[in-house]
């Protein structure tokens, strides 16, 4: 009774498809006709009916057609498939490999989704076209090599005939992206986020690797694309000469032990220039900075590629720069170079505190939790400490860096971002009573807050794919910016306007700007909301004062199509003009990746106007336009006549474009009666 | 969601006895009044989905079970719907209450207690089996030896089994096979008293009848493959064939047991003379999903004919209108497949690939194994799972049920 594909005609297969078709579509129709209370019991009908249809050669189209009214049904509800804008590229590869048909079905189910809204043919409440597609070209990255080949043993032997379904959904991907773009967008998109130098950068790694195992298979053929990728590959797997071919670190630093003085300094500046083209670091560098300590010092500003300030820096804490190598950089952690470096650039370690909270850092022993919670997010080699150094060299050498992970933790990573900013011995503060301690008390208006003590976080759980600061600070900063919040209830108005100054630091403006009524949801007052952030923070009308303090902001999000998204926390750092004379505004976002569509031609941009490594930046008045929520010195008081009528006129406008469309309180609606 | 306004005034108010999530689906989509009559942990869920619920714990009867008729009655509910065997009596008490009618609380006992049921069967002119109550195992021994002996068997030759039989519970519950006196030893005492029955050598269906009126509406014959594993609707022509006599024994049971609205589940057996005897019957919707495979098959909400068939203000239009013709109208065959493990140790779940691949196959509701090793079944037992199939031949049906007890789910 075994029935083969490839022995029927086509035409029984068609009718095969039709029938299931069919029964795929009775299922959709009994599930969405029931009431919410019983809609579950139609699940198991339905997610067969789905996995039927995907066996067959062309079930991933048929499921495609029907991707918006299955989604209709429910079926992603109660997981995180149901928030398309949080899932995580690399996480498809363990539901796509998974021995549960269900998990199977429903990640292939939700990719599918996502392909008919980057198509356009669905247009989804939390996910734009755009944001799908970037999305699935990083889904088929991380999976490109169920593209080519056939199963291999260790699939067939975990998934049986599930590979099916993952293999024809990746392949259905393909085909209706486009095969010759996938390896050269994806390329793109490894450069794009790889120039706002996260600091976890494990995904990029993974894709990274994927390419160049693709890149090595002679059965696939990529034609002319994939080129771009050779810098990204060798920076991680082959940065300089002697380890061009990827020998492994043992007979790297045999070579290497071999080198002569001349030798060695090109492999220092090959790798300096591997790590400052890319921010990524290559194992085989960690291995290399380990020997010159020992062997040949004078080399160590070369192999971090240091200019003069950094040498200096090096030069004048050097016994520290050792032992922070020494006890925190292996080819696991090897990454933490990068942010070594560049915090030699950033001279922080004149400030007074930093060496000796660093020295600190070095000798740190971390309570039992903190290792855990390490060990379970990035194995048990090195150990726990060597793994937190790691994580404050990198947050220390690229604040901007930070990003909040799977989390709804926006206001905790921007926390961490702005101390290792502007206050890093703060940080290191943290870090040790976290790490140490499992607790952290900061004080709101007198009153002590625990992280003990406190109840619950914003976030119900913190995820683990984060950097080693942010996995054990994160927790505690989480917990106690909820507590904050619960203080102030029963206050009037918006809460922030307490608890940021207070949660943040001394130098976040107690005076606080919003243009939205919280009671209503309503705008409020926006002009004058407008007017007072010019005579803030924009050069021309605030005296020619550069913003001094990184600043908290609150901004409505918007999608590409304008609609409002939700709010969201980032940092404003500068506001100057780029190289065309615009006023731009920079600023810091904790989300994972800024670069962001925003709609009515709004997009961030993350490089190529000015933008330093990690910054995003807009023109002054398209950031205005999604503001809501600002920090100011009550103090300083400008001319708010002084601002053009005509360009607050202009922002208020995209704001009603966008997210203010439904917000216009009763009075504004005279000429438009809206809907009902 | 649930707003007076979407029922219809001209319909009655029914009140549903027992947690069925099926059924309130079934009326929450339909255009009656309705409220759930249920045990108390259904009351945080019914309040989380706004369901119309009234709390009562269905125990025996007793001297405060006129509260939740007279409940129902300041309501206004106009009848009670029993969903479960343990709410047939209490939905016959009740509506002896809301429809000033006694003879519903008798008539309610009889077909509650399957010993009575058959002798009312019997006065009636139904023809039944041979069967005895059995107070403990002295009383099996003597009646299996007698039937035994009436069927003219020596010493030595294999006995004809008998059948045990709970008075009071649903279906195979309690249900036991026994051919020889060893067997009656591990019947626990606390299984008695029990009905006995002598076995018939033929084959057993099932019949769903609307009653509306006093008159079958719909009549669907359900056919077995294997007892307890398997069921299909259309029956097989073959099955068919005897629709006309099966209508004639509905009538006479309608008759006898002075049925006039509502739904029943009887059971037969037809021996290879064509004669039907009559097993047993049921006031509540049959178990084995049947109405979930009658909706399948010919697309109209069995629970909802449930609730029209009782509802005293529905109309002969209504009814006429709301049913298809039974077997010409339906869609194709629609069956389900019971699933037992059959080794002894097991640890997954694994669905055969030839189920699996066959175009019959829909989906099915068995979950991976809570435990590795498998109880021994001692009566009919529960199984694990269903596994539902549709397609357009009732013999590839049925062969393919018939199958699937070949293969295993848990490995």
């Amino acid at each position: 009774m075994t029935y083969s594909n490839e022995t029927s005609p086509s035409g029984e297969l068609e009718h095969k498809l039709a029938i299931k078709a069919q029964r795929l579509d009775d299922a959709i129709e009994v599930a969405s006709s029931s009431p919410s209370f019983s809609r579950l019991t139609k699940m198991p009908r339905l997610i067969e009916s789905i996995r039927q249809v995907l066996m067959l050669e062309g079930g991933c189209a048929v499921v495609e057609a029907r991707a918006r009214s299955i989604e209709q049904t429910g079926i992603f509800e109660g997981s995180d498939w149901a928030d398309p804008q949080i899932l995580i590229p690399s996480l498809t590869r363990l539901s796509l490999r998974s021995p549960y048909s269900d998990t199977v079905v429903i990640e292939a189910l939700s990719e599918l989704r996502l392909l008919a809204v980057a198509k356009g043919g669905y247009e989804h409440p939390r996910m734009s076209a755009e944001q799908a597609h970037h999305y699935l070209a990083q889904v088929l990255a991380i999976n490109l090599e169920l593209l080519f080949g056939t199963p291999s043993e260790a699939e067939r032997e975990q998934q049986g005939r599930l590979a099916t379904i993952s293999r024809a959904v990746i392949r259905h991907l393909a085909n209706r992206i486009g095969y010759e773009h996938i390896i050269d967008r994806l390329i793109d998109e490894i450069w794009r986020i790889v120039n706002q130098r996260p600091i976890q950068v494990t995904d990029v790694r993974q894709m990274i690797t994927q390419i160049a195992i693709c890149r090595n298979n002679p059965d696939i053929d990529l034609g002319g694309s994939g080129q771009g990728a050779d810098r990204l590959i060798s920076s991680l797997f082959g940065p300089t000469q002697a380890c061009r071919e990827d020998p492994g670190v043992g007979v790297y630093l045999e070579r290497i032990q071999a080198m002569d003085q001349a030798a060695l300094q090109s492999e220092a500046t090959g790798c300096a220039r591997a790590m400052h083209d890319t921010g990524l670091v290559s194992p085989y560098h960690a291995a290399l900075v380990q020997y010159l300590r020992e062997q040949s010092p004078s080399l160590l500003s070369e192999a971090l590629g240091l200019s003069s300030t950094g040498r200096d820096c090096l030069l004048c804490y050097q016994d520290l720069v050792h032992a922070l190598i020494q006890q925190g950089i292996f080819p696991e952690t090897c990454q933490g170079l990068y942010g070594l470096a560049l915090m030699l650039e950033r001279g922080i370690m004149y400030q007074p505190p930093v060496a000796p909270a660093l020295w600190r850092q070095v000798q740190l022993p971390l309570s039992a939790n903190a290792r855990e919670r390490i060990r379970l997010a990035f194995g048990d080699t090195p150990e726990p400490r060597a793994w937190l150094i790691q994580g404050v060299l990198s947050m220390l050498g690229q604040p901007l860096g930070v990003g909040q992970g799977n989390n709804p933790t926006c206001q905790s990573a921007r926390a961490l971002s702005m101390w290792a900013y502007n206050d890093p011995d703060y940080l290191l503060q943290m870090v040790a009573w976290a790490a140490r301690d499992d607790e952290i008390i900061m004080h709101f208006e007198g009153e002590p807050v625990s992280s003990r003590n406190s109840a619950s976080g914003v976030a119900a759980e913190i995820t683990l794919d984060l950097d080693p600061v942010s996995l054990l600070v994160v927790p505690h900063l989480d917990r106690i910016y909820a507590e904050m919040g619960r203080m102030c209830i029963g206050r009037e108005g918006d809460p922030h306007r307490w608890v940021n100054p207070e949660f943040h630091g001394w130098w976040s403006g107690r005076g606080f700007s919003i243009n939205v009524d919280v009671a209503t949801g309503n705008l409020l007052d926006l002009e004058r909301f407008l007017q007072h952030f010019y005579i803030t923070y924009h050069p021309y009308y605030n005296g020619n004062q550069p913003l001094i303090h990184p600043q908290p902001a609150g901004i409505a999000v918007t999608d590409s199509a304008a609609r409002f998204i939700g709010w969201h926390a980032l940092t404003i750092l500068r506001v100057s003009l780029d190289q065309q004379d615009r006023m731009r505004v920079y600023f810091f976002n904790p989300n994972n990746d800024s670069g962001q569509n925003w709609g009515d031609d709004i997009v961030v941009s993350t490089s190529g106007n000015g933008e330093r490594f990690g910054e995003a930046s807009l023109p002054f008045e398209q950031f205005a336009s999604r503001l809501y929520i600002f920090h100011f010195d009550p103090l300083e008081r400008g001319n708010p006549d002084a601002v053009p009528a005509e360009d607050i006129a202009r922002i208020t406008d995209m704001v009603y474009r966008s997210w203010g469309a439904d917000r216009v309180p009763a009075e504004g609606l005279q000429a438009d009666s809206g809907p009902v | 969601m649930n707003s007076e306004s979407k029922f219809n005034p001209e319909k009655g108010y029914v009140a549903l006895l027992g947690w069925s999530l099926n059924a309130v689906e079934a009326a929450e989509k339909f255009d009656r009044r309705y409220v759930v009559v249920a045990p108390d942990w259904a009351e945080a869920y019914c309040e989380e989905h706004n369901i119309p619920y009234v709390p009562w714990n269905f125990e025996r009867l007793n001297d405060r079970s006129v509260e939740i008729a007279q409940t129902l009655q300041e309501m206004g509910v106009d009848v009670a719907i029993p969903l479960f065997e343990e709410t047939v009596e209490w939905a016959g008490a009740i509506n002896s209450v809301l429809m000033d009618k006694p003879r519903l609380f008798g008539q309610a006992m009889l077909l509650r207690d399957k010993a009575l049921m058959k002798r009312r069967a019997q006065l009636g002119g139904i023809r039944v089996g041979i069967f005895e109550e059995a107070h403990d195992k002295g009383d099996v021994i003597r009646f299996l030896k007698r039937v035994n002996q009436t069927l003219l068997k020596l010493d030595g030759d294999p006995n004809d089994p008998i059948h045990l039989k709970a008075f009071d519970k649903a279906g195979c519950l309690g249900h036991r096979v026994i051919r020889t006196p060893d067997e009656v030893d591990v019947i626990p005492e606390e299984e008695f008293p029990v009905l006995m029955e002598s076995h018939l050598d033929g084959w057993e269906f099932a019949v769903e009848a609307w009653i509306h009126n006093g008159k079958v509406a719909f009549l669907n014959i359900s056919e077995y493959v294997t007892l307890g594993y398997s069921v299909f609707v259309p029956a097989t022509p073959d099955l068919e064939k005897y629709r006309e006599q099966i209508k004639g024994e509905i009538e006479k049971l309608i008759k006898t047991f002075d049925i006039d609205f509502g739904f029943i589940h009887p059971e037969y057996f037809v021996t290879s003379d064509r004669t039907m005897y009559f097993g047993e019957v049921a006031y509540r919707p049959p178990g084995f999903k049947v109405f979930e495979l009658l909706e399948r098959a010919y697309g109209f909400n069995a629970y909802q004919a449930l609730i029209m068939t009782f509802d005293p203000k529905t109309t002969e239009e209504e009814v006429k209108a709301f049913f298809p013709k039974e077997v010409e109208d339906a869609k194709g065959y629609a069956g389900c497949f019971g699933v037992y493990p059959r080794r002894r140790v097991v640890s997954k779940l694994e669905i055969p690939e030839e189920t699996e691949d066959h175009d019959y196959f829909e989906s099915h509701e068995l979950t991976a194994p809570m435990e590795e090793t498998v109880t021994k079944r001692t009566a009919f037992g529960t199984h694990w799972g269903l596994v539902y199939f549709f397609g357009d031949d009732p013999y590839r049906m049925r062969d393919l049920l018939k199958h699937q007890e070949e293969l295993d789910f848990y490995v």
